[in-house]
């Protein structure tokens, strides 16, 4: 093509913001939605409940015992309770939602995840429970709630619950559940009473009170766990989250340290629950409420102090049984034996059931008991149809639509720079819709890609090709999300009643494929978005890593027991521990650190890259929160943006950068070391990595400014929406509002992950000289020269000279 | 060895480019590193834009093209199942590689043109026999007289060359025609050019039939002399004295040589350069394919045969039984054959004749069908790339002469491609803003600049698409019959001495309004597309530049087809010659101060108005360069003027005998190194930015030009000249 386009380059370039604006993926307006259900009042009772309700968590959590049958003590306490208890003392619950808080925002919203309940609960009568309360926009007679449970509608009822949080109480009819793994969705249509913009679809929202959602079981018998398996119907508690007390009576002795871990790992494997936490302590307190475990780990010898009765046969080899202790409760888990070595091959027993081995790879990531069905694991190039993806069929009649999917990527992802997966889309609108509507895909709540839709008259996409940058996929699970704005006439009117009509106007079929490309794969040091996405690379370590710490600490013991079995989670395998290694002696072996700063080691502080003085200086700052002079600078020149030409320029500026994200990271050709990092003051937990002093192995340090700080920070941190969150070299968790920020990768060393292939080493060049630009620049110029002179010199060699 | 190595080196440092071009980079680093490439060649074309710097600029550019290619490849082109787009956009994916697949042929053609040759003029070379042929059909005797006369007049020696009139318009079967006025015509043409022929000195020959058309009347020549040399010239080319001097000698040099080709030199504008008045100051547009092309193909022994202006070898032509006839460019194909059989070629960059190219917009139509045509032909029967016993190189610079003539598809579908998306709403090229930015503009910047680095001072910017889209409209029925029927097209004589008295619109330049008011639809449709779909507004300002572009030059192209009338009938050269003004028996001081084939302007020194009348007759006498006698050629005055301290007179040539016409044709074509100068005047640069602000100038102009014509023809203020016989069919 010879015409040029060069008269018009400024043409195109002052105009092209125009057009960008008007794909607007402004993402503001969503924040304030969900916020605003966070205060309802706390005790005030639901007028529609039709039976006495459960007490209000807050009430219910000190002294509740949802299983106190055969245990004598609870009797007297329980008379203490309000009026509900000796009914509810009869029953088992099980709270169901595996998330701190589950928000339906928008006209359609859809989640689904899997609930393991014990055979006995399965067959048990039980009721479902359900708390929930919604925005006062929301239009009852137009939105629905649904909740099936294995399929099986259990609720369809109108959305109209917007002054008072509601309870509905409904049986769950027989032969609904079943022992294991129960699918439950829940969805919710919903629709505005007035507006029809696509702002206003922001302002719609149901919070599921998770508190109040539960399943209660009438058996007594459902309360107890009578098999090791039971462990994972563990569940979670009213906030979503899982405790494991582990009692280890011995825990300050060197030989204790590793089997302690271990058993986490498996437990946390079984169970694999999104929000796992452990307690570890020498003698516990009895805490026993849904979502907690109690697990007595130690020699028979030791258990006495802390047992009411040791089990019998402890004393004579290794043994893993549930036994029900008055001081904590029915279903205690004792792991124990005559020695450490017994008990190690009673762990093992338990540990087999979940562990794999190191080599083995995975096609799926297990992710059921937060999100359905488990995520496909891309290792190379592939095609998903979105039916295999979880995603049905879905028609639409409103104004946006949501739907999304999740697929896995391998720690050794290195494509985020160059590739683009494709969406072969498989949808219809009708005429009705107008251009101007279009069809976003997000990546992680990340605009990924936007398809106009730009004709009149309706249309059937066929596999219509959307390319997805891949710049926001990371290792682990992604979720990829389709988003539909559609635009009518009708809704521009927007007669009264408008907002409810039921004409169908979008539909996605769930032919739909995802293809993913082959990509580059090779691992780098740091990189904290692979140890949370597949524990990466701990995952893969063939001997017991070093895992150093402060033993006699118990928060410390806890912080390192649940942080290993969050990455054993993350890596679907047992990670083995070795916690006898001195600091010293790691070498250029994988290790983790886990220990409050005063406690690390100068070296490890310098080689993760944190500034010396940190250890001293950190933790007394706490409570100064400095405003921070570069934020409040961008605040104010954000504020005075727009108008006149320097708005035009500045709009320029944000369409190059959306457009090509160019950075001046993008113009280095060394990347040098980056400045040691100081954490501020508000960070509660900083985890850094770097690769070990010799190379080959990986470090890990977690580190807080206290023990305390340490055990929280932990906890906060393997919360399964912020473990997410952990990348880049350093990632601290703030103490305010539960931040995780990450400091991106200024440096790193690769890792060979796959045999040696022509087309993965150039995928991997390519990745790296797109993250490069100006490398790649000078590259492609200076063989452009050498080319130039090589072409002189045949030219001077062959054909006429003269 | 040293070759192999070099071949090898060579392999490498591509396989290298081709590495980094084939990575799928991200957007931002493909932006980056287009910019920095292109700020690298314009930094290159500011201060080493020659020798090995430029081929180091090329190959910057050849990467930034072959990333596009790569890009448009994989990542561009409508999907499938959407057979709507997919159809037209392949189209227009076909048609970017055809361009890709040229800009490379003519990257490998040009890298390294060979640098002019020295003059051999002075050298001391054996001097064989040649014959000269003088192939006409129906050209007048007066063209033909000068021709001849100016053959004669080479500087040989008269007993080892023969000058030849071949004439195909006396054949015995013209002159036996059925139309008994056309056998009278033949018959008086006959006669009349027998005698010219014979007061010149030249050897008349005609035939039987005119079988073959110009093939068979060289042919017909080959059989009937006997000279070492051919000299070929059309009737209306005109050598300069030094003609054989320079060329003969190459062919003792080498042994295997079969031809010498010498540039083409016009003396009157096409119409392309009269109505837009670019003669001039702008190169024409056949020095590019002169002045380089040729050049390049010499570097690879791959100069080939124009049909004039050149000196071949009997004895390669024996072997072939004579001149080719099977397409209508025989001269081309002749060449192929013999560069086939091993013969060699040698290109000569020094104008040593001078002719006249077509007037009218029609007649130049008429004559690119024809090469068009014929290279179809060739194409069709000769198969360059599968020649056998053509040298690689040989091949490549084949596939480039005759593919070249393939362009009207591709523009055709430049010019349709951006109204499928403003009209149909069609999805042909699927990219976005951002990617139309980082590829496809710095792709075409770089395209523009590439052409310029290669042909900078021989062809301005913008000019070789002006000239292929004028050509498109009527060429791409003549190349797509030619690809149906191709024994169908038979020679036509382009006829070259039409003049233009009035101003009208050429009889064939309805299809460019038409076309032009489509575009102009098209660029409404842009500015309503902007404002009502402006989701999409990006795309629509992308795609309605693009066809902002194709108005530009279908504007400029009604100009073209707005023929200027003119006064004078032919050009007119400078020349600056000493004379003696000869009238009424005085002999009066004065200046030649140019010439054209029917007249003179002399500027007469120390002569009184009231001398002067019109009408009166008068001679020139001068001193003739051929021999250095003088002599006196007869003229009538036409008109007269004062100047400051002379009297410029305008003069009609009378020439009554023979030796008149070597008078005339020393005038005008003696000296072959005016012709150097003139072409030498045009030749610049004027770089990319500045041409293409000229060209926008020129086409605005152009445009309302055209539109003024167009409404004058409308209103038939002046009807349009009968058609005339603009190109006579051969039998």
């Amino acid at each position: 093509m010879r015409i040029g386009f060069a008269p018009f380059a400024l043409l195109l370039l002052a105009a092209s913001p125009a057009g960008a604006q008007s794909n607007s993926f402004d993402m503001s307006t969503e924040k304030p939605a969900t916020p605003a259900p966070a205060a309802p009042a706390p005790g005030a009772p639901a007028p529609v409940a039709p039976v006495p309700a459960a007490p209000t968590p807050a009430a219910a959590t000190p002294t509740l015992a949802p299983n106190p049958a055969p245990v004598q003590q609870q009797a007297s306490p329980a008379a203490n309770e309000p009026i509900a208890a000796p009914e509810a003392a009869a029953q088992a619950r099980r709270y169901i939602v595996p998330f701190s808080d589950l928000v339906f925002s928008g006209e359609y919203a859809q989640r689904s995840w899997s609930v393991f309940l014990t055979p006995e609960q399965a067959a048990s009568k039980t009721e479902f429970h359900l708390g929930y309360q919604n925005a006062v926009v929301v239009a009852p007679e137009a939105s629905r709630l649904k909740v099936s449970i294995n399929g099986s509608s259990v609720v369809d009822a109108p959305i109209a619950s917007s002054d008072n949080p509601s309870d509905m109480v409904v049986d769950v009819p027989a032969n609904v559940l079943h022992a294991g793994l129960n699918d439950i969705v829940m969805s919710a249509v919903q629709r505005h009473r007035t507006d029809c913009t696509i702002e206003s679809t922001y302002e719609l929202w149901t919070q599921i009170e998770t508190g109040s959602t539960f399943l209660s079981f009438d058996d007594a018998d459902a309360g107890r766990w009578k098999r090791i398996e039971d462990v994972r119907a563990v569940g979670v508690d009213e906030n979503g989250s899982t405790t494991f007390n582990l009692i280890v009576p011995s825990m300050g002795q060197t030989i204790s340290t590793s089997p302690t871990v271990r058993l986490g790992e498996g437990l946390a494997l079984m169970a694999n629950m999104p929000n796992q936490s452990f307690n570890v302590s020498e003698s516990g307190s009895p805490s026993n409420k849904p979502g907690t475990a109690t697990i007595v780990l130690g020699p028979a010898s030791e258990l006495s102090n802390v047992l009411a009765t040791v089990p019998a046969g402890a004393e004579a080899g290794p043994i893993a049984t549930l036994v029900d202790d008055p001081k904590f409760g029915p279903s205690t888990l004792v792991v124990s034996g005559p020695n450490w070595q017994a008990i190690n091959m009673a762990i093992d027993d338990i540990a087999k059931q979940v562990d794999r081995p190191a080599t083995s790879l995975r096609a799926t990531l297990a992710t059921r008991t937060w999100r359905t069905p488990d995520v496909p694991m891309l290792l190379t190039a592939s095609n998903l149809k979105f039916s295999e993806l979880g995603v049905s069929t879905l028609e639409f009649a409103g104004r946006r639509v949501r739907t999304d999917f999740a697929v896995g990527v391998p720690s050794d992802f290195y494509a985020e720079a160059y590739g683009q997966a494709t969406i072969l889309l498989d949808a219809a609108y009708t005429q009705d819709v107008l251009p101007g509507s279009h069809i976003d895909v997000y990546v992680n709540d990340n605009i990924a890609a936007t398809v106009p839709i730009t004709t009149f008259g309706g249309e059937i996409l066929r596999h219509l090709p959307i390319k997805v940058t891949m710049r926001h996929f990371k290792p682990g699970a992604n979720t990829v999300a389709i988003e539909a704005v559609l635009m009518t006439q009708a809704d521009a009117t927007c007669a009264p009643g408008a907002t409810a009509q039921s004409g169908q106007r979008f539909v996605v079929f769930d032919s739909s494929e995802f293809v993913m490309p082959s990509f580059a794969r090779i691992a780098r040091t740091p990189n904290l978005a692979a140890i949370s996405g597949t524990g990466f690379p701990y995952s893969r370590a063939e001997y017991a890593i070093p895992l150093i710490m402060d033993r006699t600490q118990p928060e410390i013991i806890s912080a390192a027991v649940t942080f290993m079995a969050r990455i054993s989670v993350a890596a679907g395998r047992l990670i083995p521990v070795d916690s006898s290694t001195a600091a010293a002696a790691v070498g250029n072996r994988n290790a983790v650190f886990v220990s409050a700063i005063s406690q690390v080691p100068s070296a490890v502080l310098a080689q993760v890259g944190i500034s010396n003085q940190t250890s001293s200086a950190w933790g007394e700052t706490v409570a100064s929160i400095q405003p921070n002079t570069e934020a409040t600078f961008d605040q104010w020149r954000e504020k005075l943006r727009g108008g006149g030409w320097r708005g035009q320029v500045s709009s320029l500026q944000d369409w190059m950068n959306r457009t090509f994200n160019l950075s001046t990271n993008s113009f280095r050709i060394f990347p040098g070391r980056a400045p040691d990092f100081t954490p501020q003051g508000t960070a509660r937990l900083v985890i850094a990595q770097e690769a070990s002093p010799i190379s080959g192995g990986t470090w890990t340090l977690v580190t807080a400014p206290t023990v305390g700080a340490l055990r929280d920070g932990v906890r906060a941190l393997t919360d399964q929406t912020m473990w997410r969150k952990m990348g880049g070299r350093i990632t601290t968790v703030d103490a305010g509002e539960n931040k995780v920020s990450t400091l991106p990768v200024a440096r790193f060393d690769f890792f060979e992950t796959q045999p040696f292939s022509l087309a993965n080493y150039r995928l991997i060049v390519a990745n790296w000289l797109s993250a490069n630009a100006l490398s790649y620049a000078v590259i492609l110029i200076l063989l452009s020269i050498v080319l130039g002179f090589a072409t002189a010199g045949l030219l001077g060699s062959l054909g006429r000279k003269k | 060895m040293r070759k192999f190595l070099m071949v090898v080196q060579w392999a490498v440092a591509s396989a290298c480019v081709l590495t980094m071009v084939t990575l799928p980079i991200s957007l931002e680093t493909q932006l980056v590193a287009g910019m920095l490439v292109l700020f690298g060649m314009m930094v290159l074309k500011l201060i080493r834009p020659d020798g090995i710097w430029r081929l180091v600029a090329l190959a910057f550019g050849t990467a930034i093209v072959m990333r596009y290619v790569y890009w448009r490849t994989t990542s561009t082109l409508p999907p499938f199942n959407q057979l709507e787009n997919f159809i037209p956009g392949f189209l227009l994916y076909l048609a970017e590689l055809y361009s890709v697949m040229m800009l490379a042929l003519s990257l490998f053609v040009v890298a390294l043109p060979l640098a002019p040759r020295p003059s051999r003029a002075n050298s001391n070379d054996r001097l064989p026999t040649v014959d000269v042929f003088i192939p006409t059909y129906n050209e007048d005797a007066d063209l033909l007289a000068n021709t001849m006369a100016a053959a004669k007049g080479m500087d040989y020696p008269a007993d080892r060359v023969n000058v030849w009139l071949l004439d195909d318009g006396g054949t015995v079967q013209k002159r036996n025609a059925d139309k008994i006025g056309d056998a009278n015509n033949a018959q008086r043409r006959y006669e009349q050019l027998q005698k010219l022929s014979a007061d010149l000195g030249v050897k008349y020959l005609t035939r039987d039939r005119n079988e073959h058309a110009k093939a068979g009347n060289l042919n017909n020549g080959l059989a009937q002399s006997t000279g070492e040399l051919i000299a070929v010239f059309d009737a209306d080319h005109a050598p300069a004295r030094d003609f054989l001097k320079e060329t003969v000698g190459y062919f003792d040099e080498d042994p295997r040589l079969f031809l010498v080709q010498t540039p083409h030199f016009f003396l009157n504008p096409d119409p392309v350069e009269r109505n837009l008045r670019t003669f001039e100051n702008m190169p024409s547009e056949n020095e590019m394919f002169y002045g380089i092309i040729q050049r390049g193909l010499d570097k690879w022994n791959a100069a080939f045969f124009c049909g004039s202006a050149a000196v071949l070898r009997r004895a390669a032509l024996v072997e072939t039984k004579g001149f080719s006839g099977v397409s209508i460019t025989e001269d081309c194909e002749t060449a192929i054959e013999l560069h086939a059989r091993g013969w060699h070629s040698v290109y000569v960059d020094k104008p040593l004749i001078a002719g006249l190219q077509p007037a009218t917009f029609a007649s130049f139509i008429g004559q690119r069908s024809r090469w068009a045509q014929g290279m179809m032909q060739i194409l069709r029967f000769r198969f360059p790339p599968f020649k056998r016993g053509l040298s690689i190189p040989q091949r490549l610079c084949y596939m480039s002469s005759t593919l070249f003539w393939l362009f009207p598809f591709p523009r055709t579908i430049f010019l349709v491609a951006p109204l499928f998306y403003l009209f149909f709403d069609l999805q042909i090229f699927t990219a976005s803003g951002g990617e139309f930015m980082a590829y496809t503009l710095t792709y075409m910047i770089v395209n523009l600049m590439m052409q310029n680095y290669l042909y900078g001072a021989f062809r301005w910017p913008w000019v070789s698409e002006l000239y292929e889209y004028v050509q498109t409209v009527h060429l791409l029925p003549a190349v797509i019959s030619v690809i149906l029927n191709p024994r169908k097209p038979t020679f036509k004589v382009t006829a070259k001495d039409e003049s233009i008295t009035t101003s009208r619109l050429s009889e064939i330049g309805r299809p460019f309004f038409v076309i032009f008011g489509v575009l102009l639809v098209g660029v409404a449709m842009t500015v309503y597309k902007v404002y009502a779909e402006p989701f999409k507004a990006d795309v629509t300002l992308v795609v309605g530049g693009w066809n902002l572009i194709n108005l530009i030059m279908a504007g400029c192209a009604l100009g073209v087809v707005s023929e200027r009338g003119e006064r004078s009938a032919t050009r007119r050269v400078k020349v600056s010659r000493r004379c003696d003004f000869e009238l009424n028996g005085r002999s009066l001081q004065g200046t030649i101060e140019n010439v054209s084939a029917n007249g003179a302007r002399v500027l007469v020194f120390g002569a009184d108005l009231d001398e002067l009348s019109k009408d009166a007759e008068a001679g020139i006498r001068f001193k003739l360069f051929a021999d250095g006698s003088e002599a006196v050629l007869p003229v009538t005055i036409r008109n007269f003027e004062r100047t400051t301290d002379s009297i410029a007179i305008g003069c009609l040539y009378m020439p009554t005998e023979a030796v008149h016409h070597r008078l005339v044709a020393d005038l005008i074509f003696a000296n072959s190194k005016q012709w150097e100068q003139f072409q030498l005047s045009r030749r610049g640069n004027p770089g990319l930015l500045r041409g293409t602000f000229w060209f926008l100038r020129l086409a605005i102009f152009q445009t309302s030009r055209g539109l003024l014509y167009f409404w004058r023809d409308l209103r038939g203020a002046s009807a349009p000249l009968p058609a005339g016989q603009l190109a006579e069919k051969r039998t």
